[in-house]
């Protein structure tokens, strides 16, 4: 039998893999998507949104409100995002102490696992060199309005910018192990200690025994069981809490689907006279880094999206919609995230077993996402957009919840040795345990809460 | 033409298309670039109830006066910040329809027979990938 079996290869599995394998134990890593490297990751936007995110592309919300974009394929998320690699402050960890009555939640204490996961990986924090034009936009407005910005960082290593290489082509997989994706620092690394990965493995269910754990699923198609000394759920939000709901969990532990969180994000166009090319170089080099910002639950991202995405955000038809697509090259980008309130979202399933989302944003949400956006247009106009154009829909790509870690089983579903309550021999440690939404990019955060797991189950 | 879904729901989404993209002096239209050749490439990695849904429908519309259509695809842009009911199986639509007509249209592989300036050209988008 297994000593672990680690269900979804993302930000939390991909990182677990490698601490389990290095620390001599035997392994299997569970994907529910196919297993793409540098040379096969899909290369054109057609292809790697289908291939590569659930639901073929989109999932939505039980009203159709929202939209997610959720990776399924062996790295998750880290193959398909920015790898932003943000340590979370003292308003955040303060709310989830508050929340969840676990008092090793600080900045402190998980500063030693944030230090140990960027070890793992090369990281670069980009300066005004790496700007292409949307950048000296968005800086040059916020610096004009006295809105703080701050240059991100991120994982990566020896990316050809410079050398001209479009760092947008990225978001459907880096085609030459640049990123610092869990596939990269995490899952490559593993298997060559022997880690074993099944991909195209959709787990349905698990059942918990006093000295072992049964895994239910779909592997390649066909029914499959896999046993093992310890199971450690990391499908995210949805996986995980998609999985315990499916096992019946939801009775002895009401708070299971709960604190659905997601980091509503808007996005908005500004058209210019001259060419922006907001797709090519270095696609993601700043932020707002503003406190006043931070303080009203929101925060700027200078963003961009390939053609097909950038179509479907505006909502236009006709002539208007082939008006806007010429304006591709014209066009820089900013995004709004909002810190949003788990009190209004949950997580389900129906009959079927299919994952049904709820989330309704809050006054204090909308009114959140209202001041952003109004930031936004705030700096397109100090940098004399001609004209800006929002896109009226939201989505979420930060999913964050459903399996809150506390003190207490009424209230919590995950205790803060990251076990199941009651449920000694399933643990998680993915972005389903936070207990509400921390207004900043989850990733490392993710990775670092797995690191501290995995070296107490080595301790074990 | 497609092996998962019916001619005529393949002349749906070319109907469809063809309203929501129309083409001009620069561009062509959703049903000369040819895309739709290629869709069964996004719908064999779509849930498999959804394209059975999905495919019904678009045969259904494939037989409706163009005026119908272009009424539900503007019912489809004004249902974003609507309310529920029917506003939701619009938004449903919306990001189902325009989801599958922009992804064979703003990408490299147009029809068989297709000869003029491509949709990515148009909007002049091209990116550098350096490979390993």
């Amino acid at each position: 039998m297994k000593d672990f079996i680690i269900v979804g290869s993302g930000s939390s599995g991909g990182i677990l893999a490698r601490s389990l394998q290095e620390g001599g134990a035997d392994v299997t890593l569970i994907e529910a998507g196919k297993f793409f490297r540098k040379d096969t990751f899909p290369r054109t936007e057609a292809a790697y949104s289908s291939q590569l995110f659930w639901g073929g592309g989109l999932e939505f919300d039980d009203k159709a409100k929202s939209a997610y974009l959720r990776a399924k394929c062996v790295g998750g998320t880290t193959n398909v995002n920015q790898c932003l690699m943000n340590r979370f402050d003292d308003m955040a960890m303060d709310d989830w102490r508050d929340r969840s009555g676990i008092d090793w939640l600080t900045v402190d204490a998980l500063n030693p696992h944030y230090d140990k996961v960027e070890d793992l990986m090369e990281l670069h924090t980009f300066e005004k060199k790496d700007f292409n034009r949307n950048a000296e936009l968005f800086t040059g407005g916020c610096d004009k309005l006295g809105y703080g910005w701050k240059y991100l960082r991120r994982g990566q290593k020896d990316c050809k910018i410079e050398e001209g290489n479009d760092c947008i082509g990225c978001l459907g997989g880096c085609q030459r192990d640049s990123k610092q994706s869990t596939l990269v620092i995490g899952i490559q690394v593993a298997e060559k200690l022997g880690l074993e990965v099944l991909s195209n493995f959709e787990a349905d269910t698990v059942v918990h025994h006093e000295d072992h754990v049964v895994l239910l699923g779909e592997h390649e198609g066909q029914k499959k069981e896999l046993s093992a000394r310890r199971m450690i759920l990391a499908g995210g939000s949805f996986g995980t809490t998609k999985i315990l709901l499916n096992s019946g969990l939801k009775k002895a532990l009401p708070a299971l689907g709960k604190g659905f969180c997601q980091h509503p994000q808007y996005m908005a166009f500004g058209v210019f006279d001259e060419p922006v090319d907001s797709h090519k170089g270095a696609f993601q080099t700043v932020a707002s880094g503003d406190p006043n910002m931070r303080k009203a639950g929101f925060k700027l991202e200078n963003v961009y999206a390939p053609p097909i995405a950038v179509g479907m955000l505006f909502n236009s038809y006709g002539r208007e919609h082939q008006r806007l697509m010429k304006k591709y090259r014209y066009m820089a980008c900013i995004e709004a995230a909002v810190r949003d309130q788990p009190e209004g979202g949950e997580l389900d399933v129906d009959k079927k077993g299919n994952l049904i989302v709820r989330k309704t944003l809050t006054e204090q949400d909308l009114v959140r996402a209202d001041k952003g956006i109004e930031a936004i247009h705030n700096v397109f106009a100090a940098v004399g957009a001609k004209e800006v154009v929002d896109s009226p829909f939201y989505f979420g790509l930060h999913l964050m919840g459903g399996c809150s870690f506390g003190t207490d089983p009424n209230k919590s579903v995950i205790n803060p040795d990251f076990q199941v309550h009651g449920h000694k021999n399933i643990y998680v440690a993915d972005s389903s345990v936070f207990p509400s939404a921390p207004g900043i990019n989850p990733s490392l955060t993710i990775m670092a809460l797995s690191q501290k797991m995995g070296e107490e189950l080595l301790k074990n | 033409m497609s092996k998962l879904i019916s001619n005529a729901a393949v002349r749906g989404i070319v109907r469809l298309g063809n309203i929501i993209v129309p083409g001009d002096g620069d561009m062509p239209s959703y049903e000369e670039y040819g895309g739709y050749e290629h869709v069964d490439d996004l719908l064999e990695h779509a849930p498999k109830s959804d394209i059975g849904d999905l495919g019904l429908l678009l045969s259904v519309l494939s037989f409706m006066p163009k005026f119908v259509l272009v009424w539900l695809v503007n019912m489809m842009g004004a249902s974003h910040g609507k309310g529920n009911g029917l506003w939701i199986l619009l938004r449903q639509l919306d990001m189902g329809i325009r989801g599958i007509v922009l992804s064979t249209y703003y990408t490299e592989k147009g029809g068989a027979s297709f000869s003029g300036t491509a949709p990515l050209d148009g909007i002049d988008y091209s990116i550098t990938r350096m490979e390993d």
